[in-house]
């Protein structure tokens, strides 16, 4: 398919990447948990050191100890592609790494829970603000369906052309069809594009 | 084989921040910006054995990286497996690439270029995803 590397001496794939973002406990590492063909690692970050951007052992002597951690999982798609899947939180403490996480990223899974719509808040904003396109899964815990996706699309003011799926995120199949309706959705704004190309 | 540092492993919780950077010679930042999360690492085919020239300077760690890298593995990856920070882990893998002993391929950056992925990764991802 022509994604492999052809550097003389390494064979790379190209790593590709969707975000699973979305407010605490909405159900991001057992999204990822469910989907990854590994169990989720976990990797950390300093939060002092990208933060305050220090360069000298001086600079971390003190007694900031705090780290953000990240889970993320992977699919192989090929043997010229990998898929990873980075579990972001939306909280703004972890905002330093967002360029980062951002680098290389297809679009975003936006996970809410119903019950509490407003923790997932920032996450929206972050996407729409900067143009990264995303789908919103509603995690349906324990069945609940409490709102329409009408009331549920109204309460994100969600712009009518990003898919609202449900789903249950401990479930492969209903996480893989997430990843679908984003890929799906990826592909009907290249279509546009194509037909628009822009200025 | 013990270690010269074993018995003065100190588990002092106040001290986690520093340690790591007693692994990179007390560099904290990362000379090259441009590993990301999701750049693969790769240990050169051709790179010189475990114990050949060059390689003597290699703290425990690089060694690892080496040993893990001979299969494709993500920065992300890398820093989950040596249970080190990912600046931490940018910095060794940085000191391997300057020595010639893996080769980096970063992601190709969509998002930042407020661009989209091409269709054919799209319709790739879309297959690789529905064999799940
Ligand atoms: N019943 C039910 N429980 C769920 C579902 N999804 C997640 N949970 C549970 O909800 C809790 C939070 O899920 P996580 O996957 O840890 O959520 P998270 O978004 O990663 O949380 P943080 O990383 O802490 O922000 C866990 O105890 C899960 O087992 C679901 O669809 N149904
Ligand atoms: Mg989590």
């Amino acid at each position: 398919m022509g994604f492999a590397s052809s550097e003389p001496g390494v064979r790379a794939p190209l790593a590709v990447k969707i975000l699973v973002a979305g407010g605490f406990g909405v159900g991001k590492t057992t999204l990822v948990g469910a989907v990854s063909e590994v169990a989720p690692l976990r990797t950390e970050e300093y939060l002092t050191h990208a933060s305050i951007g220090v360069d000298d052992l001086e600079g971390v002597s003190g007694k900031s100890t705090t780290t953000v951690a990240l889970d993320f999982g992977r699919i192989t798609i090929n043997s010229e592609l990998v898929l990873y899947l980075f579990g972001t939180p939306g909280q703004e403490r972890f905002w330093f790494m967002w360029n980062d996480l951002v680098n290389g990223a297809m679009g975003a899974v936006v996970l809410v829970d119903t019950r509490r719509l407003e923790v997932s808040f920032a996450s929206i904003d972050f996407f729409e603000s900067r143009g990264i396109p995303f789908v919103v899964g509603v995690n349906c815990f324990h069945g609940v369906r409490d709102r329409t996706q009408e009331e549920i699309r109204r309460a994100l003011d969600l712009d009518p052309q990003v898919p609202l799926v449900l789903c249950d995120a401990r479930d492969r199949a209903a996480g893989r069809d997430v990843l679908l309706a984003l890929i799906d959705h990826l592909m009907a704004a290249h279509a546009r594009t194509a037909a628009h190309p822009v200025s | 084989m013990k270690h010269w540092t074993e018995g003065f492993d100190d588990d002092d919780a106040d001290e986690p921040l520093v340690r790591p950077y007693t692994i990179t010679g007390g560099r904290t930042t990362p000379e090259r910006d441009d590993l990301t999360l999701i750049t693969l690492v790769t240990v050169i085919s051709e790179a010189p054995a475990d114990n050949g020239p060059g390689m003597r300077r290699l703290q425990p760690e690089h060694r690892t990286i080496l040993a893990l890298c001979k299969q494709p593995l993500a920065v992300a990856e890398i820093a989950s497996a040596l249970n080190l920070p990912v600046s931490v882990t940018k910095i060794l893998i940085g000191d391997l690439i300057e020595a010639g002993h893996v080769r980096s391929r970063p992601p190709l950056a969509f998002a930042q270029a407020g661009g989209l992925p091409g269709m054919s990764i799209l319709e790739a991802v879309r297959d690789g995803l529905r064999k799940l």
